[in-house]
């Protein structure tokens, strides 16, 4: 056990340092870290909150409270899934000390169960973060009294322990399946990539017929929770917050054999996963022919294609943004008759607002820029050596997400403005202030992951999913994203056309900060790392 | 080609790694720079390649100012740290072009210069695979074509013989020799004794950050070897 929480520290501290930049950072950058898990732990409580409200406010006066619980157990569930299958690969079998670790006198098994249960905790605080805050919205909207009893917060916190038991399991049982898929297909990241694809198309149609399934809850709820058979552990979590107590052991225990035989099952076969995952020989029929030459920008905008579109935990995380503008942009246009008809009952002047917050928090996901100094990590020094001026190498970075974010931030305006049926004027500011908002984005990135680099993390995923630098470049915007709106509001006051010039001059007051900043300090941060 | 005046580095937290450390390598000529773990070796040779900044002292490579010419000292230089980490997403050949693109290598020299040395290293058939599925070994062969291919004025190896074959070991003495014949001068780290004495026409000593003892390699081991030498100076005989 000694060894095992030895190596559980070791996961835990890698996670944490990479989120909060603590070791060899002064206090100040630190303690920015720190700010900035509490913010972002904020947003995830009123998010969280919000749906569960949501949920709640069309199933209390049925009694339906039950369904609540349920779906936003499934939320937490297929959320986990998505934050944490692409981190399976690196964090359990693609780690960086594996070699190391592997050759000290620690049975795999042990090894396996540290790595899987640094994934469970992530998964923990995801299931605390979508449960709690429905427990909550349950103790202050129901009639049932069900909030007080002390028993029923024992009973949500057994569910929210036990949930990413269930999660965990799934998430490295698939992880196992895109580790594997990227050592046997011929194009390894393609596999991935459309795994991943599928997956989250799944999850967009959830979204987009989300106000279709609370109208359909409200008229049939009951109807609705006969339907959900397939997710038999889900419902028994549900009925067991609630007060089955049956169904609550049933339900943990349904989530704790899964996650038991996949840890001494993949346990058993960790040393041989390890290997085959890792192991992919080098071909020898290469017949070398006539190269052609071309310039250094060109190169070093072309390794960063590679880099992005060829390692799928890098596209799917920090180019997220991108799929779900080119996805928000075709649904707009699909479903273009709802749009009209719930613009038409909100009235028209929330519409361009609306469309331009969507955009705006589309292109807050989208961070190619803030890891991509980590990523170089112990590569670093190719660029170093090369003979490139270190403001061209960040520029060219910024570069690459514009080519990356404008066409898709083009596409998703042009394609909003018509299901909206804007007007012109309205389309071609909305479109001005994406822009504008996407350039300084792509900057903003770029010097925090200048001011908060991590090179040294032990894997890709550690940089891309869990830096600080790539929570503040995705979380500070959307905070600047909403001051816009309060400047819309302000703006709205004046006259309709201060309204739409506030936004823009605001955010074009921020790329150019950003700029100046980038320009003036941007070489000398690069050359301290 | 390559010289150090008064170099010395300063970490943060106050540790003096290298200290008034001067040499001169001329053109033509193999150095070797030897000293213990820790004694500031790799610490210079960053340094030179720019990979590195530095806190006092001048460094000149063929004529460029390594702080105030940085672009144009690395423009003829080639550098290979101990443990070369190479793009693992990228096909060998790849790497090769994206290096030789930042070089501004014409097509028809660097497809002659990748064929000949990618031949020699016996890595020809290997460079339309990814990296990432490369050996030590062959990262090591790889890493030393993308150095050769740039046909560098200066060529700054850290200890440029760890994870060779015998075979390569062999080969990249041959292609040390055959750059300095053109001019160009080597300047490398090294803890294998033997070799540096056959191989450097200088070789100097370096100390807990100060430089111990330089000068021609007949010169300093006499009829003693360079490795009683090295440990008498070191005062371990």
């Amino acid at each position: 056990m000694k060894k095992f929480f030895a190596l559980l520290k070791v996961s835990i501290q890698s996670m944490l340092l990479s989120s909060t930049n603590a070791r060899g950072r002064s206090r100040k950058k630190a303690a920015t870290g720190l700010g900035a898990i509490i913010m972002i732990a904020f947003l995830g409580l009123y998010l969280s909150g919000l749906y569960s409200f949501m949920l709640m406010d069309v199933l209390a006066p049925l009694h339906m409270e039950v369904l609540v619980f349920i779906f936003m157990g499934i939320g937490a569930l297929v959320g986990g899934l998505l934050f944490t299958t692409f981190a399976v690969k690196g964090v359990v079998f693609g780690g960086k000390d594996n070699d190391l670790l592997l050759s000290m006198p620690v049975s795999s098994t042990v090894l396996m169960a540290s790595r899987v249960t640094a994934i469970y905790l992530e998964n923990l605080v995801f299931s605390l973060f979508v449960l709690l805050p429905a427990g909550v919205v349950c103790l202050l909207t129901t009639q049932s009294g069900a909030g007080f009893s002390l028993l029923f917060w024992l009973r949500l916190v057994i569910a929210a322990l036990a949930l990413p038991l269930l999660d965990t399991a799934l998430s490295v049982l698939l992880g196992a399946l895109v580790a594997f898929l990227s050592t046997k297909a011929a194009g390894g990241a393609l596999g991935q990539n459309i795994v991943m694809g599928v997956y989250l198309a799944a999850v967009f149609y959830f979204s987009f017929n989300l106000s279709g399934m609370l109208q359909e809850l409200s008229a049939n709820a009951a109807g609705v929770q006969d339907s959900l058979v397939w997710a038999a552990p889900i419902l028994w979590m549900g009925e067991g917050i609630m007060g089955d107590w049956g169904l609550l052991l049933a339900f943990a225990a349904c989530c704790a054999i899964p996650f038991v035989l996949v840890v001494l099952g993949l346990g058993r076969v960790y040393r041989q996963a390890v290997t085959a995952f890792q192991a992919r020989a080098a071909r020898n029929d290469y017949r070398l022919s006539a190269q052609s030459a071309s310039g250094q920008k060109k190169a070093l905008l072309m390794k960063e294609a590679r880099r992005f579109f060829g390692t799928p935990m890098y596209f799917w995380n920090a180019g997220l943004g991108l799929v779900m503008l080119l996805a928000g942009g075709a649904a707009a246009l699909v479903m273009r008759d709802d749009l009209r008809e719930m613009v038409r009952i909100v009235g028209p002047s929330i519409a361009m607002p609306m469309a331009g917050a969507v955009i705006g928090f589309c292109l807050c996901s989208c961070v190619i820029t803030a890891p991509s100094i980590s990523i170089e990590g112990r590569y670093l020094w190719i660029l170093r050596e090369a003979p490139i001026k270190e403001d061209t190498l960040l520029w060219i970075k910024v570069g690459f997400q514009l080519l990356a974010s404008l066409p898709c931030t083009v596409f998703a305006v042009v394609c909003i403005t018509a299901a909206l049926e804007l007007p012109l004027w309205q389309g071609a500011a909305l479109l001005a202030a994406a822009v504008i908002f996407a350039t300084g984005q792509a900057m903003f990135g770029m010097l925090v992951g200048l001011a908060f680099p991590k090179l040294d993390a032990v894997n890709e995923t550690v940089v891309i999913k869990q830096s600080l630098a790539t929570m503040l470049a995705m979380f500070i915007p959307m905070a600047l994203l909403g001051a816009a709106g309060g400047l819309y509001w302000l703006g709205g006051k004046v006259a309709e056309w201060a309204a739409v010039a506030l936004p823009i001059a605001w955010f074009a007051l921020l790329t150019a900060v950003c700029a100046v900043i980038l320009a003036k300090q941007g070489a000398a941060m690069l050359r301290k790392l | 080609m390559l010289r150090i005046e008064h170099y010395s580095k300063t970490y943060p937290s106050g540790k003096t790694a290298v200290n008034d450390l001067s040499l001169h390598v001329r053109p033509g000529e193999i150095y070797g720079f030897i000293g213990h773990n820790g004694a500031g070796k790799t610490t210079t040779l960053r340094a030179v390649a720019g990979v590195m900044d530095f806190t006092e002292g001048t460094i000149t490579i063929d004529g460029h100012d390594v702080k105030r010419d940085p672009v144009g000292a690395k423009r003829v230089t080639a550098f290979l740290p101990d443990n070369p980490d190479l793009y693992e997403f990228m096909k060998g050949i790849d790497y090769l072009n994206f290096i030789a693109d930042l070089y501004d290598l014409p097509a028809a020299q660097r497809t002659a210069d990748i064929g000949k040395y990618s031949d020699a290293f016996a890595l020809t058939g290997n460079l339309g695979s990814p990296i990432g599925s490369y050996s030590h070994g062959m990262r090591q062969k790889l890493a030393l074509i993308s150095a050769f291919i740039r046909r560098p004025r200066l060529l700054i190896l850290d200890e440029p013989f760890v994870g060779l074959d015998p075979s390569a070991s062999h080969l990249m003495k041959g292609y040390l020799a055959e750059l300095c014949q053109s001019g160009s001068a080597v300047f490398f780290s090294t803890h294998v004794l033997e070799v540096a004495e056959k191989l450097c026409h200088r070789i100097a000593i370096i100390k807990d950050g100060r430089l111990v003892t330089s000068g021609p390699t007949d010169e300093l081991v006499g009829d003693s070897s360079l490795e009683d030498v090295f440990l008498e100076l070191e005062g371990e005989k």
